[in-house]
């Protein structure tokens, strides 16, 4: 039973996290590599504005969440707006390129050494108990919360909202979007503006759960494997493809080995790219049939 | 093939097509670069050379690295994996079996050419990101081995290696180094050159242009992009394996996701689809950091900026990378074109077509 | 006419070029390579600042012999290439008398050679001290670190035994990093040998999200110890996750630069530490003048994280003082018969002799969180252990 908690959080985490490399690559098509160090940004401006709104845990975090969105909107605005009509891997390095400067602000900014965000706001981590024995933290039970939240939220704007409906038709055709009025830009900063809001929900979680340091940025790189498998343009794949790695992770730690852990996505990944590239619920694009 | 730049050279005989320094302008500076080549061991420090070595290193990887994305088109983001295969099958060759080097790097290289193939199998399948996707998940795959077969030696720091010896002398002195690698890196660009003259390597840039015309103008894509991946993974195990010989260790801590994003950004920043945007991309990445260095050691602050000038470097290097993407897409090769056609052309002037 | 004023201005050009070689001739110059940036810069940063802080502080004092002592710290990032760049330039350019290594492991093979080449003398100044600094030692190999493989897990196996009198079912945690399997592996087989059983051995990756899937396979071996050996976030998250779990055992890791804060934040009387550092809640002299010091170069890092800069700037002092000049034989020569006392930092002086450069004794207290005091205090005081062939 326990098994089984351990991996609804772990596919939490990773869904939370590729839901951002969703959103940005079916709005734009573009793959964004800088979505582990927006994660820690987003967990950086947690501890921000807990100096900020000292005594008022529940301002600070609202308040970060709202920095996470608008610095989402500056990335677009600043970065990849440039990058709009440029050839896909110019905009995919510039991501990374974007992450690497990112994580040297970071350093630069707030230095190289471990913070307790959970600490510093005063909050406890209570345990639950669940039936069969199992037990579950607040924390972990919050991010399973926030992936729901995140995820029935984005599938109810996508499908009911108008401007849900604008970047799902800006997702399928830029130009027919484009020619009927939408504003594409907007549509592009609306989508990192999401995708770095739920990657900063993930991020600050995760910091409040264990600690806040550069580290976190490689769990980025670990849920992309998340967002592949289940295809990068769809949603409903994210979280299954989040919940085949994660039981894939859990189950071989438990019964095989835990030194395979940080292969495991990657040895799913390749498999599902030998068997199926587009991932399972993707659309077939770019590829060709030999 | 380079072509002449200014006017009055006529090709008179088929050799003349097929000569690779084509005018005397061409042949001037190549003498000129192999003096200042030849002299500079001579004149420059410890710390310079181990500089100009590194860069020869990165050189020939950076090469490999143009062949296969900069003219074949095939994303790959799996260059530090293959590096690492190269350097760990020296590493191994050399401690398990005390092969010398000239064993050890050619079974490096078809370790590297194994590998390659690999590698190159989904992009039969796969373009563009899906491929660069399977190039980055196969390079875990390869570290994660890496870093197996050092715990299971019990080798916490990685495997050590003695120099390698070239008719007997052992290869310690920099400026030995400096000459070896000179000559490796030389050969790594004429390869290049030649086989991008070559059915290969038209063959490549036809991939790189249109796929289905390619396959249409009969070329086999299939075998190209294969043979792509080969070359392009022997040349980089190769220089993973030079890599090896020169630190005199391998551990699988050097060979990060960051090493690949600076093999990318030296064809980027150089230049893709250019040998000398390799070449020109390998110095500047390679450099840049003690650039940035010696930059801030000039501004007044001293002793307390110092902790700064480390964070300093990673930030400045991806702010380089955007601003070569945003602003100068086609590289330091494309500043060197406006440079010469600026003299070229003098007194007329030449606007580029936006 | 011309020509003597010509001459007259080069030669006053020259002496002016070499007036300040022969300034910095006097100097004791120190070269450090060190993981200043980069993912590791959380355990090796503070120990380099510290150390600059305690030179300058030093230099301010006037010197050691009537010299200054001359810091020069590269960054090298954690990764190999550059520590070895940096070693070269350090060695060759800047013609240092002492190299500091302080980053991983992966970056000692370069920087060992480097130095064998150049006849300088190599510390390792909080790294890991590698094997052979311990005797029979390297000539020119030395480590300040306070930890030290294999002997770090005899004491802690030792105090375990000594603190429970029914059989100890030992889980043992580890990062998936060589260093630490292999001190594992090794407490893995002590235990054997000393009456432990080994029931669950669990290897975390470094960043990992979640570690409770680890935690879940340790908590089911139901160990009632547990020993960790490996970065502090390794060791301390397993411990958090297990609790998490419900599990009711004692947990004891090694005390690396973090503990002395963590323990007052997690606030478990289960979880143990063992290290060679003393606390900054001892309230020595010596900590007021960490405090002062460091406060006085403003750097950024908690107080409790700088001892072990601190024990290594102690340790330079000492062995500069003890070369009468400032070549690399000299320092050498010093650092082979060296006693620092370091005041109460660790349990006694740190000695080195020309076949032990790690220490001749090594001293361990162990702390925990009592809620009864609402502090962290000491549950064994110094205990000595000889550090032989």
């Amino acid at each position: 039973m326990q098994t089984l908690v351990n991996i609804a959080v772990l596919t939490s985490i990773y869904a939370l996290i590729a839901c951002g490399y969703v959103i940005v690559y079916r709005t734009s098509r573009v793959l964004s590599l800088a979505h582990g160090e927006l994660m820690m940004l987003g967990a950086f401006g947690l501890w921000v504005t807990i100096a900020l709104f000292d005594g008022m845990p529940l301002a600070a975090a609202l308040a970060a969440l709202l920095l996470a969105a608008v610095v989402g909107v500056v990335v677009y605005a600043a970065l990849m707006r440039r990058m709009t009509g440029e050839a896909v891997l110019a905009a995919v390095l510039a991501t990374i390129a974007l992450g690497i400067l990112l994580r040297g602000l970071a350093v630069l900014i707030w230095g190289p050494t471990e913070r307790h965000p959970l600490a510093a706001l005063g909050w406890d981590n209570p345990v639950f108990e669940l039936p069969a024995g199992a037990r579950i933290s607040a924390i972990d039970a919050s991010l399973v919360g926030a992936a729901v939240v995140c995820y029935a939220g984005l599938f109810a704007f996508l499908r009911f909202s108008p401007w849900g409906i604008r970047m799902r038709a800006a997702g399928q055709s830029p130009l027919l979007a484009a020619q009927r009025g939408i504003s594409l830009h907007v549509i592009y900063a609306l989508a990192w503006c999401l995708a770095t809001l739920t990657g900063g929900t993930a991020g600050m979680l995760l910091a409040l759960n264990t600690a806040l340091d550069q580290t976190m940025v490689v769990i980025g790189l670990k849920a992309f494997p998340a967002a592949l498998v289940g295809g990068l343009d769809s949603l409903a794949g994210a979280i299954l493809g989040a919940l085949i790695i994660a039981a894939a992770e859990v189950l071989i730690i438990q019964f095989v080995s835990p030194l395979l852990a940080d292969v495991v996505p990657f040895i799913v990944l390749l498999a599902m790219l030998i068997v199926r590239p587009w991932g399972l619920f993707g659309t077939r694009e770019e590829l060709d049939r030999v | 093939m380079p072509q002449p730049h200014s006017s009055g050279y006529f090709r008179t005989d088929y050799a003349d097509d097929w000569r690779l320094l084509q005018t005397r302008g061409q042949r001037g500076a190549a003498a000129v670069g192999l003096v200042l080549a030849c002299v500079f061991p001579l004149v420059a420090s410890a710390f310079l050379l181990d500089l100009a070595n590194q860069v020869l290193i990165a050189v020939v990887g950076a090469v490999a690295l143009m062949l296969l994305t900069g003219y074949a088109g095939q994303v790959s983001l799996g260059h530090a994996g293959l590096m690492a295969a190269g350097a760990f099958t020296t590493g191994i060759l050399a401690r398990e079996t005390g092969a010398p080097f000239w064993i050890a790097l050619p079974a490096s290289g078809a370790v590297g050419a194994l590998i390659g193939f690999l590698f190159g199998l989904p992009s039969l399948r796969l373009r563009g990101l899906y491929l660069a996707v399977s190039t980055l998940a196969l390079h875990f795959i390869v570290i994660h081995a890496g870093q197996e077969y050092e715990t299971r030696r019990g080798l916490s720091s990685g495997v050590v290696i003695d120099p390698p010896s070239l008719f007997g002398a052992e290869l310690v002195d920099p400026r030995l180094w400096y000459a070896a690698l000179f000559v490796c890196a030389g050969a790594a660009v004429l390869f290049a050159l030649n086989l991008l003259r070559s059915r290969t390597g038209r063959a490549w840039r036809a991939l790189h242009g249109r796929e289905p015309v390619a396959e249409a103008l009969g070329i086999p894509v299939a075998g190209a992009k294969v043979s792509a991946f080969v070359i392009a993974s022997t040349l980089t195990a190769m220089s993973g394996s030079l890599f090896a010989y020169y630190r005199g260790f391998v551990s699988s801590e050097a060979f990060s996701l960051f090493l690949t994003i600076q093999y990318v950004a030296m064809i980027i920043i150089g230049g893709m689809g250019s040998i000398l945007g390799a070449v020109l991309g390998a110095a500047f990445v390679t450099l840049f950091p003690y650039l940035i260095e010696m930059a801030l050691a000039q501004l007044p602050g001293g002793a307390s900026m110092s902790s700064l000038v480390f964070a300093v470097n990673y930030a400045a290097f991806g702010l380089v990378m955007i601003l070569f993407l945003l602003f100068e897409p086609q590289g330091l090769v494309g500043i060197w074109h406006r440079l010469r056609n600026w003299f070229l052309l003098w007194p007329f002037r030449q606007r580029p077509l936006k | 006419m011309k020509r003597r004023i010509l001459s007259l201005l080069s030669a006053a050009a020259f002496a002016a070029a070499v007036a300040p070689g022969v300034n910095a001739q006097n100097a004791y110059v120190v070269g450090v390579t060190a993981a200043m940036t980069g993912p590791a810069a959380g355990t090796y940063a503070p120990v380099m600042d510290a150390l600059r802080a305690y030179i300058d502080h030093v230099n301010g004092k006037g010197g050691v012999n009537g010299r200054q002592i001359q810091l020069i710290i590269a960054d090298d990032q954690g990764e190999p290439s550059r520590a070895a760049a940096n070693a070269k330039k350090l060695l060759n350019q800047d013609k240092v008398v002492l190299l500091i290594n302080s980053s991983l492991s992966s970056t000692y093979a370069p920087v060992v050679a480097d130095s064998k080449r150049a006849g300088v003398p190599l510390l390792f100044a909080g790294a890991a001290c590698p094997k052979e600094t311990f005797p029979p030692a390297d000539p020119l190999q030395f480590c300040s670190t306070a930890f030290g493989a294999t002997f770090d897990s005899r004491a802690a196996l030792d105090f375990i035994k000594g603190q429970t009198k029914e059989p100890v079912r030992l889980g043992l945690a580890a990062m998936a990093i060589p260093l630490s399997r292999g001190e594992i592996d090794f407490a893995e087989g002590l235990a054997r040998q000393v009456g432990m059983t080994p029931v669950d051995k669990q290897i975390t990756p470094p960043p990992t999200p979640d570690y409770t899937p680890f935690a879940t396979k340790l908590k089911d071996a139901n160990p009632n110890w547990v020993w960790a050996w490996s970065p502090w976030i390794s060791q301390v998250r397993t411990f958090e996750a297990m609790r998490r779990l419900g599990w009711n055992g004692q947990y004891l890791a090694w005390a690396h630069l973090n503990a002395e804060e963590d323990l007052a934040r997690i606030k478990d009387p289960g979880l143990f530490v063992i290290g060679s550092n003393a606390f900054f809640s001892d309230d020595l002299p010596i900590h007021a003048e960490i405090r002062a010091v460091t406060h006085r170069a403003n750097l950024k890092h908690p107080v409790s994280f700088l001892a072990e800069g601190f024990v290594a700037g102690l340790v330079i002092e000492t062995a500069m003082k003890g070369a009468a000049q400032p070549t690399a034989q000299a320092v050498t020569a010093s650092m082979n018969n060296l006693k620092v006392d370091l005041k109460g930092l660790r349990g006694g002086p740190l000695e080195w002799t020309k076949d032990n450069h790690f220490r001749t004794r090594q001293y361990y207290r162990v702390w925990r969180w009592e809620p009864s005091a609402g502090a962290v205090r000491r549950v064994q005081d110094w205990v000595a252990v000889d550090v032989k062939q």
